[in-house]
Order: structure tokens, then C-alpha cells, then sequence
């Protein structure tokens, strides 16, 4: 992998590229092709053309993206040398849970790290806040911190102040250990690399980044690490939330995509949007974790739920749609018998020519329809 | 379908060097305009098509054979710059000149510049306005370079000096290692040319396996019939000395003398101006305008010879340096190869000559066995490292070991991969690798086998019977069936020491008359360089000191002071001082006091005593490295009558110097009481104390 580097810089940082766009093209050359990184730079336009279906512009962005590779070298050897690791999707050392939680739309193509890199497939829980979180949610943090780190569950905090910090402190403190999600570059954390040698060397600390290594911290970047950390987490757990900001968006975006969060109950005098959260689909905990059956907060998801279900509704069809068509091609009337789904034949095949996931095959006068074959073979790259 | 398609495609894809010319007739007419050379020699066209589709290409050819021109010329047509990582900065400041003669845009960037000017000429490179930029491998952990290399044009990479690259080669550098890593990271494509005039097949394939990429290998003969082996066997540094003494100036041309050490490199040098030859002495010790003006000197045959360790030379490209003599056998066979290649390279004849004592055998030796420090140490290193970070002084300051075994320690922890430097900032750091491996002694065995095979070789290479220039071919992997006629077993006359009363009594004469200088001056204290009666191993003034201080407990003999005032007198003549001063003991009793009495009555300047100590120190010895020296003595002394001294002269005595921590901190300490002048005597000075 080391030695291919050059080549990942290069992809994963196309400019005006999304992460969606960027691994469906890993999922074509390195499942479908079965060529490495490099093979696939090396190839001539007119394939990646006919092959790859790349039109006119992203071939420039990939020329481009070529004459910079000899830069992109000298800055991947400055970074093995400083002890960084790059993890591109397609390693084995790249976290299942973050693949399952963001899929190929929202998965970072590379990884950034230094530290412990089996951190990334133990058990892990984040616990999420505000910066300006005080007293009861911090004692809820170190509660939440210390019960995880007595279960060997690493915690994921995104290195801010208030909670992020509180959980990164606890889990040590209580000789945890931890994923630091960075908000910026992996070589413009300097200072924290200074104060947690110790914990890295002794592996307890893996800090990790997405974004490109000399980016320096931004409000833009802050927010686009918050799915990686959900991403990176099997629980979620939040001390306090705000109606808006990095949190709440947070946790909305995780509900729509069908993650169970838990959420501090908070006291009837608290000013925040706990209470908003469980609302909308997240389960209320109490001040150690422990979760809340309460009628009152069901019924409100029931009526939430269906005012906020098109989203949540349309991955569940997907997931359904997709179960059913791993194996031979169908058309979309064997498609609606097989799933079950109370649907016209038409809201189907539309629905279905708007499925990233699916390719179209014709047969005669009938269209059927197939799993893009990187999906259906490989249910290594995203399971 | 796939396959097809990519086979299919016959131009090769060299996407970094875009260049429209094709033809070796088109290229030469290119060669002609630009160098001013007919052609080129089919080798170098073979080295130069390769590099012009993209290639990996390891070159190992001898000296004169015109390697530069390999990447030189290609470097003119690629549209971006050509990055040069050479370790020597002679040679970098050599080609720069010629290229920017020829007008070709050629800069370097090393640590003899300043920062000014470095920063001006990496934005000048980043600006695309650079065809060829000489760096030397240490810069890849420079930030500023670091950035530059993300926004420049680069068109091509050159290792020069490649076998610097492999622990199995003469003159390994642990700063190419991240060279490599970047070599193994560049796109395909992009081409790579290392180079290099002295390679075994052993380290061709160490090279050739450590840039991988389907590198081609292209090896030219490395004979060089030119060159006039001769081996000189005496039994003494005396029939060396008288030797070279006797002959040094019939020999023709102009030339370089190698010694094996610093100290004997001015012992030479002193004992040649003590005989009015034109000659000067060379370390990669001196400061940088005095390097410059002696490699200017060499150039303009200033001198008849200059002696050097063998840090002079490499790279330098003087066509007529007429012999090059050896007065310590080298650790190798292609150490001498290296070495003795600088001379004839205009292709005349050229004296080669190498001394041999079988005592000379112990100063290789050393280095091979005492090359590295206990097994302890490295564990020390590496439990220190384990717990913090640390730079080199901290981590020196944890451990009490020296700056050279940390360095070693350090290189090898870092071959090994258990630690890793990193910069933080401007300092550099250590840090563990997780999940490391435990020491690998075995890697240091083998090595350490290996160096001393190496050396047997050099010993056969001083008793072979046979034609030594068909030795040295072989032991570097070419074998070829010439005969050859160029050294004293193969045809020419052997040379004999003849030892005679006349050069006796020179010797000795110099001998009395030789006293080594001790630097201390230093910004913003009195104290001036002082001078010592001789050097500890040197002569036996090493051992009268020893034994009156461990075995007899008695005064130091008459003969050293007698040798200490010749010393005071060669350095400051008849110089009058206010006060006789000298070190309070640690724990050799009253040695040096009585010395300095004595001294004083010599003298007729008045002594004092009081100097003293305020808190105990230890023996400086016990320390083995100089920041804990400094902080051993550091504030330990005070005076008991400041008024006494204040705006007087002093001459400091001391038995024995060695870092000169003791003294500079007494200079400060004097300074500050107002002393207008500290002039330090000793009796002897010690070789390799870490700081000097």
C-alpha cells in the first residue's frame, strides 16, 4: 500500500469530487477491473472513456490530478516519515463499522492516522455534546466514558471543547482507550501528538483525519468530520445538544439514517434540545447510560417518524430492493413480487432508475434489473 | 477486452518530461549547441535514452567517465526541473559553476549558504525559473523545502553518490534513507538516475533492490591503468614521517595526503611546515570559507600537497591531481578504490601510494569493534524514548551518553525500525514506533563480519604478490581478463624506507618543538586560545601525567615542565600576566597546584590560591557527554578576592584538557570579575573529546 500513496493523495482529494462520486470509480477499478491505483492512473483516456464511463471533464481532473503526482510523492514521503499511515477504502485495515455507517456515498476514500490502527475494529461508542457543555453533561460523559472503557469500548471524540474533550480525558483516565477524529490536517496537530505520545505509544490513542494533511482547522472542516465520527461509532450517546450546530445536525442526520442514538434525558430545567432529539427518534438514557421506557416519548416518534419517514423510508426500500436483487437480473414485476412492496409498477421502475445502485440491462422489449456488479460480488467494500 | 486494449498501446506514457526531440543525431546536434561536446559515448547515450522514456537507471561507472552529462543533459530538455540529491557540497558548487558557464540554470541549495539565500532559491525553483537544482539529502526534512516540492514542475530525480543509499557500502548516509522512500513513491513514469563510481555487486543489489520499479542496472569496467599502485611497508610512524619528509617534494605535480585521523592530520601538517614544505592541512572540521579557499587552493595547485582526512576530495573534479598517498590503511578495498580514483582522472600517470605498519591495523579494527555502544545503551535509548519525546540533547542528558553513541544508537534504532525522527516545529524529535520489534543484534553481527572481511581484503590488498589494480577490479565485482602493468608487483620499482641519523634528529627536533593549540575563545568572554605541552597519545607526555596522577602519587616530572614552558613560550612569547591561576582538584590532590608553584617560579609571575570550588563536582571524565560536562562545572567555582584580578591577566593552569568545559567556565567566571585576559596552559590534551 505505502508504495501506492502518491496515487491515493491524488484521488481522494479531486477537487469538486464527492466521496460518492470518488468511490464508485475505487469500486470499478479495483473490484470490477481488478487493477491497482496505480494500473488505473497509468491507463489511457480512451479507456478511461469506454471503461470507466468518465466524460470529458473528470479525464481533465484525473490529467490533472496526474501531472501532480510527483508533488503528491514528496508529500507522502514527508508524511510516512513523520509516522503517519494512510488508509485507503479498499485496505483491510480500513474501519467495517465507518464502511457500514456512511456507505459508498458518505465513506472518506482515505484515511489519515497515527497510533493504534486495530482501534479501528473494536467495539466503539462516541459520545457526542456541546463545546459549552457543563456539570451534569460532563458527569454524564465521564459516566458514559468510564462504563465503556470497564467494556473495552473505545471512544471516538472529535478532539472539541466540552464533551469531545470530557470523553477523550475519561476514557483515559479510566484506562480507555480512543479515536481522535480531527477537524483539520493530520500534520497541524502537532501540539496533541506532543501530549499524547505516551497513550499513542502505548496504543491507546489513535488520532485520524480525513481531510487533506495540511488543511488547517475551519468551522467547514469541524462540521464535515461530525459524520465521520457518528461514521466511526457502533453507539452513539449525546450529553447535550443545541437546536442547531454541529451536534444537532448531527444526530438529525444519523436518525435519517436509521442509527439508534441515545440521548441524555435531560432535567426539566435544562436549556437545551435533548428533549427535541427524542423526539425525533433518538432513545432517551439516563445519567449512566441506562435507557428509558417511557410511553409518552414513543408515541411522539410514531407521529415524528411519519412526518420525517421519506428519508427513512426510502434506505429501507433500497436495503429491501437490493437484498432481492442479489443474484440474476429481474424485471421490476418479479422485483415487486419478491419484495412484498405495496407499490404500482411504474412508481417502481422510477423509483428504480434513480437507484445508484442499480444497472439496467435490456432483453427484447423488457428491461431488467441488476445489481452494479461491484455490489453484487463484492460485499467486501461496503457489506 | 480490457487486456487487449492495453496492450494495444505502444507509446509509452511520460507524462512528467514531455520533450518533442527523439533521434541520438537530433540530440547530439542539442549536445553540441549546449555543452560544446561532440557526442556521446554509446554507455552514456544507452544511460541517457532510457532516462528520456522514463526509466529507473542505476549507473555505476568509474570516475572520468562523464556520469554528470547522463542527467545533465537530459535535464536541459525536460520542461520541469531536475532534482539532484548529492551529500557533497564541493561537488554541487562545482557543477553549479560549469553549468552556469555553459548558461544553463543550475543553483544548489546546501547548509553553507545562507537561509536567505536557500529561500531565494527554492522560490526561485518553485517559480519554474531553476533547470537543475543541486540538495543535498538532509534538506527532506526542511519545511520550506518540503513546502517548495508541492507546487514545483519536477521533471526528474537523481541519487548522485548512490551507494551512500546501502549499510553494505563504504559511506553509508542514514539521510538517504528517506531519499529511497521517496524514489519508491514517485508515479511511473517519472525517471530516476542513481549513480555512483564505486560499487560491489553486493551493494549494486542493494541499491538496484531498495529503488525497485524495474530499475536497469548499467555497469561500465572500472579499471584505470593509470594509476601507480605502490605499497610501502615500515614499522613505524617515524619511517612514515622521514618518508614523506625526504620525498614529498619530488614527487611530480600536485597531490593529497590522506591520514586516518584529525589529530594526525595536524601532526602531519605541522611536521611539514616544520620542514618549509608548501603545504596545509584540511578537516571537515575547519569553518567554511577556510574549506572553500583550501578546495580553490587545491584547484590552482597552491600548495605541492594538502593533507586531509578523507573528507576532502569526493566530488571534486580536478583533472590533475598527480598522487594521492595513504599514510592509514583504508577500512576497505573500496574505500581505497574511492579514494585513490580522484587522482589522474585527465588519464595521465599518477602516483598511488599507501603506507602499511602492521600497527595501522588497530585504528580500523576500532572502528569496527568499538563502532557500537553496549546492548544496555540501546535499551537505555530506547526506554527513554518509550516514555517522552526527546531530541538529541535531551535525550543525551537522560541517558549520560555521548553525541556520537547517541547518534549511532540512534541510526541503528532508526534502521531497525523501532524508533523514527520526527521535526516538530524547527527540532528534531525521537519517537517510538509502535508495535516495534526488539533489537536485532544479528543485523550488527553480520555488518560488523562483514567490515572486518572487508578489511582482511585491504591487508591482502597490501600483501598480494600480484597485480593490485586486477585486485581492486575484482573485489568490486569486474572481472576482466586485461593484463595489467601499473603497480610495484606487476613492473614498476618498490619503494624502501631508508632511515638515516640526519632525519632522526629532525624528527626529534620537530617532536619538542610541537604543541597543540586549545580553542576555547568564545563570544563574550576574556579567555583566549590557549596551548598545551603535547597531545595525550601522542607523544609520552600522556604517560608521565598518568602515572604521577594513578600509580605514584608523586609531582609531575621535571621534563614536563620544562616541555610546558616551551609551550608558553611558543605561544605568547614574552608575555608578562598579572597571576598564576589553576584548577582546584576533584580528587588528584595537590598535583596541579604543586605544578603550577612551580611554574610560577619558572615564570616570576606571582601565584594565587584562590580559586576555589563551591560545590563538589565530579570528575569530568565520569561524564560522557559535554552538556552534562558544562552542567557539571557550571557555577562550581567562585574567587575569594575578586578585587585581586579585576582588570589583570591571568594564565589558567590545568593538567589535562580535554572537552574544555572546566575552562570556558572559568573564563565566563573570571570575566565577570572584571579579568581583562585568561590564558589557559595545559600539559596535555586529550584526541576525541565529543564537543571539540
Amino acid at each position: 500500500m505505502n508504495n501506492e500513496s502518491t496515487y491515493w493523495i491524488a484521488l481522494a482529494h479531486l477537487p469538486k469530487w464527492g466521496y460518492g462520486k470518488i468511490n464508485s470509480l475505487i469500486i470499478r477499478f479495483f473490484h470490477n477491473e481488478k487493477i491497482s491505483i496505480e494500473e488505473f492512473f497509468n491507463l489511457p483516456e480512451s479507456i478511461w472513456s469506454s471503461i470507466y464511463q468518465l466524460d470529458a471533464q473528470d479525464i481533465a481532473d484525473l490529467q490533472n490530478a496526474k501531472t501532480e503526482l510527483p508533488n503528491n510523492a514528496f508529500l507522502a514521503e514527508n508524511l510516512l516519515s513523520q509516522g503517519f499511515e494512510l488508509i485507503p477504502l479498499t485496505s483491510p485495515e480500513y474501519s467495517k463499522t465507518l464502511k457500514q455507517n456512511l456507505k459508498t456515498a458518505h465513506s472518506p476514500a482515505l484515511l489519515y492516522v497515527k497510533g493504534n490502527k486495530q482501534l479501528l475494529h473494536e467495539n466503539t461508542i462516541a459520545i457526542v455534546g456541546s463545546r459549552a457543555a457543563e456539570g451534569i453533561s460532563l458527569e454524564f460523559t465521564d459516566n458514559i466514558a468510564k462504563i465503556a472503557s470497564k467494556q473495552f469500548k473505545v471512544v471516538v471524540s472529535g478532539f472539541a471543547k466540552g464533551v469531545d474533550k470530557q470523553a477523550l480525558d475519561a476514557a483515559l483516565k479510566y484506562t480507555g482507550q480512543s479515536i481522535i477524529v480531527l477537524p483539520q490536517g493530520i500534520t497541524t496537530f502537532n501540539s496533541g501528538f506532543k501530549t499524547y505520545y505516551k497513550q499513542i505509544v502505548d496504543g491507546d490513542v489513535l488520532v485520524l483525519s480525513t481531510f487533506h494533511p495540511k488543511a488547517v482547522w475551519s468551522t467547514g472542516l469541524a462540521m464535515a468530520r461530525n459524520p465521520v465520527i457518528y461514521g466511526l461509532a457502533d453507539e452513539i450517546f449525546v450529553a447535550e445538544s443545541g437546536d442547531k450546530g454541529g451536534t444537532w445536525s448531527g444526530v438529525i442526520d444519523g436518525l435519517r439514517k436509521g442509527r439508534r442514538i441515545f440521548v441524555r434525558q435531560p432535567e426539566p430545567n435544562e436549556n437545551n434540545a435533548n428533549n427535541l432529539l427524542i423526539q425525533n427518534g433518538a432513545i432517551p438514557v439516563n445519567l449512566h447510560g441506562a435507557e428509558i421506557t417511557n410511553m409518552a416519548y414513543s408515541n411522539q416518534t410514531e407521529t415524528l417518524l411519519s412526518a420525517n419517514g421519506q428519508l427513512l423510508l426510502n434506505d429501507k426500500i433500497n436495503d429491501v430492493i437490493i437484498t432481492v436483487l442479489n443474484g440474476s437480473p429481474l424485471s421490476a414485476k418479479d422485483i415487486l413480487e419478491r419484495s412484498k412492496l405495496d407499490w404500482p409498477e411504474s412508481k417502481l421502475k422510477a423509483y428504480l432508475d434513480n437507484m445508484e445502485e442499480i444497472q439496467i440491462i435490456k432483453r427484447g422489449q423488457i428491461k431488467q434489473y441488476t445489481l452494479k456488479e461491484s455490489l453484487a460480488k463484492q460485499p467486501t467494500l461496503f457489506g | 477486452m480490457l487486456t487487449q486494449l492495453r496492450s494495444g498501446i505502444n507509446d509509452p506514457v511520460v507524462p512528467f518530461i514531455a520533450n518533442s526531440m527523439k533521434t541520438r543525431q537530433e540530440l547530439e546536434s542539442k549536445l553540441r549547441e549546449t555543452f560544446k561536446l561532440d557526442g556521446f559515448y554509446d554507455d552514456q547515450w544507452e544511460t541517457i535514452n532510457r532516462i528520456l522514456k522514463g526509466e529507473r537507471v542505476l549507473l555505476i561507472e568509474k570516475t572520468g567517465f562523464g556520469k554528470s552529462l547522463c542527467f545533465q543533459f537530459p535535464a536541459t530538455i525536460f520542461k520541469g526541473i531536475t532534482v539532484i540529491f548529492s551529500p557533497l557540497i564541493a561537488l554541487m558548487r562545482d557543477q553549479v559553476k560549469k553549468l552556469n558557464g555553459l548558461g544553463i540554470s543550475a543553483k544548489c541549495i546546501n547548509s553553507e549558504q545562507t537561509q536567505e539565500e536557500n529561500t531565494q532559491i527554492i522560490a526561485d525553483a518553485r517559480q519554474g525559473k531553476v533547470k537543475i537544482l543541486y540538495i543535498a539529502p538532509e534538506r527532506q526534512e526542511n519545511n520550506e523545502w518540503m513546502e517548495a516540492t508541492r507546487l514545483m514542475d519536477l521533471s526528474m530525480i537523481v541519487i548522485d553518490e548512490a551507494h551512500c543509499i546501502s549499510v553494505w557500502g563504504h559511506d553509508f548516509r542514514p539521510a538517504f534513507r528517506r531519499i529511497i522512500n521517496l524514489v519508491k513513491l514517485l508515479p511511473t513514469g517519472l525517471p530516476v538516475l542513481a549513480s555512483t563510481a564505486t560499487a560491489t555487486k553486493k551493494v549494486e543489489a542493494d541499491v538496484a533492490s531498495q529503488i525497485g520499479g524495474n530499475i536497469s542496472i548499467l555497469r561500465g569496467n572500472l579499471l584505470r591503468e593509470n594509476l601507480n599502485l605502490y605499497v610501502v611497508k615500515v614499522s613505524s610512524v617515524d619511517e612514515k614521517l622521514i618518508w614523506l619528509g625526504k620525498n614529498l617534494d619530488k614527487l611530480p605535480g600536485t597531490g593529497i595526503l590522506y591520514t586516518g585521523t584529525r589529530v594526525e592530520t595536524e601532526i602531519y601538517s605541522k611536521w611539514f611546515e616544520h620542514l618549509k614544505l608548501s603545504t596545509i592541512g584540511y578537516n571537515a572540521g575547519l569553518d567554511k570559507d577556510s574549506r572553500i579557499a583550501i578546495e580553490n587552493g587545491l584547484m590552482n595547485n597552491e600548495w605541492k600537497c594538502i593533507i586531509s582526512t578523507n573528507a576532502l576530495g569526493m566530488g571534486i573534479d580536478k583533472p590533475d591531481i598527480r598522487f594521492i598517498i595513504h599514510t592509514q590503511i583504508p577500512q576497505s578495498p573500496i574505500h581505497y578504490y574511492q579514494e585513490i580514483g580522484r587522482a589522474g582522472r585527465d588519464g595521465k600517470p599518477a602516483f598511488i601510494i599507501l603506507f602499511y605498519n602492521p600497527e595501522d591495523k588497530k585504528l580500523p579494527e576500532a572502528f569496527i569493534e568499538g563502532g557500537r555502544p553496549s546492548i544496555q545503551k540501546y535499551e537505555k535509548v530506547i526506554s527513554a524514548i518509550k516514555i517522552e519525546l526527546f531530541g538529541e540533547k535531551e535525550l543525551m542528558k537522560k541517558t549520560n551518553l555521548k553525541q556520537t553513541q547517541v547518534r549511532v544508537i540512534k541510526s541503528d534504532l532508526i534502521e531497525q525500525r523501532i524508533i523514527r525522527e520526527i521535526t516538530i516545529g524547527r527540532s528534531k524529535k525521537f519517537e517510538y514506533i509502535i508495535n516495534a520489534p526488539l533489537i536485532n543484534i544479528k543485523a550488527f553481527e553480520d555488518l560488523r563480519n562483514t567490515k572486518k572481511a572487508d578489511l582482511e581484503k585491504m591487508i591482502e590488498y597490501v600483501e598480494t604478490p600480484h597485480s593490485r589494480m586486477k585486485f581492486l577490479c575484482n573485489f568490486l565485482g569486474d572481472v576482466s581478463p586485461h593484463q595489467f602493468k601499473n603497480c610495484d608487483n606487476t613492473g614498476l620499482q618498490k619503494i624502501k624506507v631508508i632511515v638515516n641519523e640526519e632525519w632522526k634528529e629532525k624528527l626529534q627536533a620537530f617532536r619538542e618543538d610541537y604543541f597543540p593549540t586549545l580553542e576555547v575563545e568564545s563570544k563574550g568572554s576574556n579567555i583566549v586560545n590557549g596551548i598545551a605541552a603535547g597531545y595525550y597519545g601522542f607523544s609520552n607526555v600522556g604517560a608521565a601525567l598518568h602515572r604521577s596522577k594513578y600509580e605514584t602519587k608523586e609531582d609531575f616530572p621535571d621534563f614536563l615542565l620544562t616541555l610546558t614552558l616551551k609551550a608558553f613560550r611558543k605561544k605568547f612569547g614574552k608575555e608578562k600576566f598579572d597571576y598564576v591561576v589553576y584548577v582546584p582538584p576533584t580528587s588528584s590532590g595537590d598535583l596541579v597546584k604543586n605544578f603550577a608553584i612551580k611554574l610560577s617560579h619558572a615564570l616570576k609571575f606571582p601565584i594565587t590560591h584562590d580559586l576555589i570550588k563551591v560545590r563538589q563536582t565530579r570528575e569530568q571524565k565520569v561524564f560522557e557527554n559535554g552538556y552534562l560536562k558544562t552542567d557539571n562545572v557550571n557555577g562550581a567555582f567562585s574567587f575569594r578576592q575578586p578585587g585581586l584580578i579585576a582588570g589583570k591577566s591571568v594564565l589558567l593552569i590545568d593538567d589535562i584538557f580535554d572537552s574544555g568545559a572546566t575552562l570556558k567556565e572559568l573564563g565566563k567566571l573570571f570575566t565577570n570579575f572584571g579579568t581583562v585576559k585568561i590564558a589557559p596552559v595545559v600539559i596535555a590534551r586529550t584526541v576525541g573529546g565529543d564537543l571539540v
